[in-house]
């Protein structure tokens, strides 16, 4: 009898175990943060995230027949913790999904060695880009370098001769990305850069960069922000008066929830971004019906009509795509992490394919190739109207000629302090 | 019974005070030992070397660092992660500026860097003492890391500010950098710091340990026998952070692959503190059991719930074990406020006079 | 070179005396809200000699609790009335389960066991509360949100409404905690406490009581600088930071004195932010404020190793 009972719990401990490991899958982790400084601007994106892939998972049993596991695992945007992750799931993960410019920069010079794609969309390293040097990472469908670019572009060259452009960002590796592009275009145009960073501890209280702002008078903010630096930056803004439809953030500084804190002052803030919420798209529908009505939704009502958590639906069509290709190539809905690979080089997300999406309009088509890990889709000027972000522009595109160049050089660069690293021809 | 220490005696004073007194406890290092270096490199996973193993050496090795200066020496020191990072950022100059250099030495030479910014920061310890000198030392761990962000020399003009572990060969293995074997870069680790624990002990059982204790204990007492307090404190600081330096240079470059300046800044230090204090001020065993609890609980933690087939979300995953690192602290400071190494003092002695009570 | 820090600055604070003005008015509201927290800090350490590092995310865990419950409808003033409640119980149990079995531990054993407690409430506050950035409820409290602009000389000055009344309500608490101090039994007690707790404690005085109690006080500080802070950059647990910002103050005014939190507060909030103003950020690239306070605090202890404010440090063997 006794024996018997232990080898009932044991079955049992296996059913429980059987759940997750044997039934066919794909394990697709994302480096998620719900906790920590950063978490106020994670956490729609993150649910977004989840939700595209839990709808897929209701709505069409998976991708090809086979249900994503899309596990979270938690770094609170630390570094240290991002790699504990990485370590832990990179056994059986087909792909890795950083979430932060520091962990893609630790895991990068891993990815050649695991063999396992990063997808980075609208973050990480721009020269990224280059594909035949970075052949595991993707930062689809924009760089930062894209998104510095574009700004300017918008703000129009003629606007920006003998102007002062104040650059505020955060401290950490982050807010400089875009610096080597900014410094370059500055010389070309002839406008002067004003760096400005603002450090880890300062994000909420910014009033000494503010006051330097108000100090040197420049003619546009350009702001590199995150996590609770926005709402910080934001309020100061208002409080020292700049205009501000003179100030535009990056597409990680667009974040609805930062701006309803102003309010009606907020009027006029601008912000790039690759993504924008079109509510009454067929995917919403969808998303309501297979996942909220469920109540299998972390998000509420007022996060998901946001710019950010439609940016989360947008990020995990590129991988659901980047699977879709990948299983059509091999032959298998059981795909490995180099399909995957395959799968995401050769993404073509035209207008028609979006249309079948159900997300015309949520993001520009965009195709990338072996060499172009980005794609380059190109955005779309957000403005904040009092209430919610507003499209302004049409689609911005950003300067080829310019950032290719110096994307070779960069990952040229990073190839040759990284000896050996392998560099493909992409034949 | 396994600890029964009847039949051996000691016939001289030199005996007695032998680092092994009792033979079983050479027994039981030799058993760790042979654990360390054969058992588990054999048996251990790419995961466990990476999130468990590695990472405990280098933090016992970093908490050793602060036991010198805090738990042999009195002076309590928050800036410990700032002194880590100009270990690291020193043997990152010295591997770009002379690729030759043998990487192992570069590691320990790194060390020298950091005893010298140790002793600048020490110098006010001559004058400022308890929580105030506590204080001090944050200038040093929020100025250095500072001095990381702004100094751009240091990570070599970088567009991005973080420092890159390139690859590192020595003896036609890579040793660090992202083609190294985790393997390896396990035996680097133990061998450094199984070298600097040996020296730790001797140092601390030496003349100069005895010099740091009583400047502890009561330093004007010490100063009016005769022990010259600006030498042992300031002995304190450069040794303590010449081993801080070390760990810190192992932390990046046989462990993380990259750092940014943030990664030194306090929360690192707090962290080893708590490795410190929870395994016991005054120890050197400490270090260890400290390491092991505050660096594997919470991936311990973090695997349970999954191997349980709980479903509980990561993120509430990971604030329960914040929760329960902050309980487990008060708990152990409640329970044994000398830390798990005077817990173990305490078991080996109940375990000698097994079974009598007394 | 040597025009930029000895020249140039000053120049530039007389062509722009409106700008100047603005700068110590920044200084001056930090450095109120740096003595908030200071004073808790004091408080704590004076009666029971316990450095309490937990006093900064006692300051997140009181706004987040004001907030949290404003968001489940309970009105603003009532929010405010069952925070100081859930003060009051977390000053009981801290007082219960921490420091009483401590007592009489090594300083760095209590000090350690309030970075525990400070870990526990950030994994505590994040359960209950998410890790979202929350938008303090001022209009809610009657805060007022608008500005006060000036011209001097020709210039601009904008002093922030609330800001107005965080400086207001921080100094009549300063006032109350001083009244209460001097002229109350309960307050007199603390200090003797402070002063001899042998001789305290034979009088009659409960040290449990008495603690609970500073915890408690401790409590009020952290909710005032919370609701003051939180208006200014919203609820988070980025929060935290800021009180490390105390310690330097500490530092400089001393760990016993209610005056020296109070103008060591003042002086770092306004030395800090001139120095990244006019020195900072022309010369050094900014982001000096980081480590400004605590060099400047260590360059003082040189002179004074007790502090501007501190008691005598008097060392027999």
């Amino acid at each position: 009898m006794r024996h018997f009972t232990r080898l009932a719990a044991l079955a049992a401990f296996g059913a429980v175990l059987g759940t997750g490991t044997v039934a066919q899958e794909l394990y697709a982790p994302n480096l998620a943060y719900r906790t920590g400084p950063f978490a106020a601007t994670g956490i729609p994106l993150m649910n977004g995230q989840r939700d595209y892939m839990t709808m897929l998972n209701a709505r069409d049993g998976g991708i090809g027949g086979v249900a994503i596991n899309f596990e979270e695992c938690e770094t609170g945007y630390s570094t240290e913790k991002g790699v504990e992750c990485y370590e832990k799931t990179k056994g059986q993960a087909i792909v890795t999904q950083p979430w932060s410019t520091g962990i893609t920069l630790q895991v990068l010079p891993k990815s050649n060695v695991d063999q396992i794609p990063i997808l980075a969309p609208g973050y990480g390293f721009s020269p990224m880009a280059d594909g035949k040097v970075f052949q595991w990472a993707f930062n689809t469908p924009a760089s930062y370098w894209d998104a510095a670019s574009m700004m300017l572009e918008y703000i129009g060259e003629e606007n920006l001769k003998g102007k002062k452009v104040a650059f505020l960002h955060l401290d950490h590796p982050f807010g400089k990305e875009p610096l080597p592009l900014m410094e370059k275009k500055a010389a070309d145009i002839g406008f002067e850069l004003l760096p400005i960073p603002v450090g880890l501890k300062e994000m909420q209280n910014q009033s000494a960069q503010w006051l330097q702002i108000r100090r040197e008078r420049p003619d546009y903010v350009i702001m590199w922000g995150w996590g609770a630096m926005n709402a910080g930056a934001i309020t100061e803004a208002v409080k020292t008066r700049f205009p501000m439809d003179k100030m535009i953030g990056v597409w990680w500084a667009g974040h609805d929830a930062d701006l309803k804190i102003v309010g009606e002052d907020g009027k006029g803030y601008k912000s790039i971004s690759f993504s924008y919420p079109v509510l009454d798209a067929p995917l919403m529908a969808d998303i309501q019906k297979y996942v909220v009505d469920e109540g299998k939704t972390l998000s509420n009502e007022e996060e998901m009509q946001g710019v950010f958590y439609s940016r989360g639906l947008v990020i995990s069509m590129i991988l659901a795509e980047g699977i879709k290709v990948a299983q059509e190539h091999a032959g298998t809905a059981e795909i490995s992490p180099s399909d995957l690979r395959w799968g995401l080089e050769n993404l073509n997300i035209t207008e028609a394919r979006l249309a079948e999406l159900g997300m015309t309009g949520m993001v520009p088509p965009f195709q990338t190739t072996c060499a172009n890990h980005t794609g380059h889709s190109g955005g779309w000027m957000l403005e904040w109207d009092g209430e919610k972000f507003q499209k302004v522009s049409d689609l911005l595109q950003a300067e080829a000629e310019v950032i290719a160049p110096l994307e070779a050089q960069m990952a040229a660069e990073y190839a040759a302090a990284n000896e050996p690293w392998p560099v493909s021809a992409c034949n | 019974m396994l600890y029964r220490t009847a039949g051996q005696f000691k016939t001289s004073y030199k005996a007695d005070q032998a680092l092994f007194p009792v033979k079983q406890d050479a027994i039981l290092l030799g058993v760790i030992l042979v654990f360390a270096w054969v058992v588990f490199p054999l048996a251990a996973s790419e995961f466990t070397f990476q999130t468990l193993l590695i990472p405990i050496l280098i933090y016992a090795l970093a908490a050793m660092g602060l036991n010198i200066l805090t738990g042999y020496a009195g002076q309590l020191s928050l800036g410990t992660a700032a002194f880590m990072g100009v270990g690291a950022y020193a043997c990152y100059k010295m591997v770009t500026l002379m690729p030759w250099m043998n990487p192992i030495v570069a590691i320990l030479l790194s060390g020298v860097f950091s005893a010298g910014v140790g002793v600048a920061f020490g110098i006010p310890s001559l004058r400022i003492k308890g929580f105030y000198l506590a204080i001090a030392t944050l200038a040093a761990q929020f100025f250095l890391v500072w001095l990381f962000e702004k100094w751009a020399w240091l990570y070599n003009y970088n567009a991005s500010g973080a420092i890159q572990v390139p690859n590192l060969e020595m003896f036609g293995v890579y040793v660090a950098g992202p083609q190294a074997d985790s393997l390896v870069q396990y035996y680097v680790v133990l061998a450094i710091v199984s070298v600097m624990t040996m020296l730790c002990i001797n140092l601390t059982r030496g003349t100069l340990g005895r010099t740091w204790k009583a400047t502890r204990d009561v330093d004007i007492a010490a100063e009016l026998i005769g022990i010259n307090l600006m030498k042992s404190k300031l002995t304190a600081f450069m040794v303590s952070s010449y081993i801080v330096g070390v760990a810190g240079a192992l932390f990046v470059f046989m462990w993380r692959g990259a750092a940014e300046p943030n990664l030194f800044d306090i929360p690192l230090s707090f962290r080893i503190l708590f490795i410190a204090i929870i395994g016991g001020l005054g120890s050197i065993l400490g270090n260890y059991l400290g390491a092991i609890l505050i660096v594997g609980l919470p991936v311990v933690l973090g695997t349970l719930p999954a191997a349980l087939g709980v479903p509980i979300a990561s993120s509430m995953v990971e604030h329960i074990n914040v929760m329960m690192v902050g309980a487990l602290i008060i708990f152990f400071l409640i329970i044994e406020p000398h830390g798990l190494a005077q817990l173990w003092r305490l078991i080996r002695e109940k375990l000698i006079i097994w079974p009598f009570p007394h | 070179m040597l025009n930029q820090i000895f020249v140039a600055p000053f120049v530039d604070m007389f062509a722009a005396p409106d700008f100047l003005l603005q700068v110590l008015w920044e200084g001056l509201v930090s450095g109120i809200l740096y003595a908030l927290i200071a004073l808790g800090f004091v408080l704590i350490f004076r009666s029971s000699r316990i450095f309490n590092f937990a006093q900064g995310i006692m300051v997140v865990f009181a706004a987040l609790t004001l907030v949290g419950l404003y968001e489940m409808g309970v009105p603003a003033w009532v929010s405010v009335v069952l925070t100081l409640g859930v003060m009051f119980i977390l000053a009981v149990s801290i007082e219960k389960i921490v420091l009483r079995p401590l007592v009489g531990q090594p300083d760095i054993i209590l000090f350690m066991a309030t970075i525990g407690i400070t870990l526990f409430l950030i994994g505590l506050g994040e359960i209950i509360f998410g890790g979202e950035n929350k938008v303090m409820i001022t209009e809610a409290l009657g805060i007022p949100t608008g500005s006060v602009v000036f011209e001097p000389w020709g210039g601009l000055l904008i002093l922030e409404e609330k800001d107005i009344t965080a400086v207001g309500v921080a100094g009549m608490l300063v006032v109350a905690l001083l009244l209460f101090l001097n002229k109350t039994r309960m307050g007199r007690a603390i200090r003797a406490l402070g002063d001899d707790p042998q001789a305290a404690l034979s009088v009659g005085i409960s040290l449990q009581t008495i603690w609970v109690l500073v915890w408690f006080i401790a409590g009020i500080i952290a909710l005032v600088t919370g609701v003051a802070w939180g208006a200014r950059a919203g609820v988070s647990f980025a929060l935290e930071v800021i009180a490390y910002k105390a310690l330097p103050v500490l530092m400089l005014g001393g760990l016993e004195s209610i005056t020296g939190a109070i103008i060591g507060g003042l002086m770092i909030g306004m030395l800090e932010k001139l120095f990244e103003i006019y020195w900072g950020q022309p010369i050094l690239g900014g982001n000096t404020e980081t480590w400004f306070a605590f060099v400047l605090a260590l360059i003082v202890l040189l002179f004074r190793p007790q502090g501007l404010f501190g008691e005598k440090i008097i060392e027999r063997v």
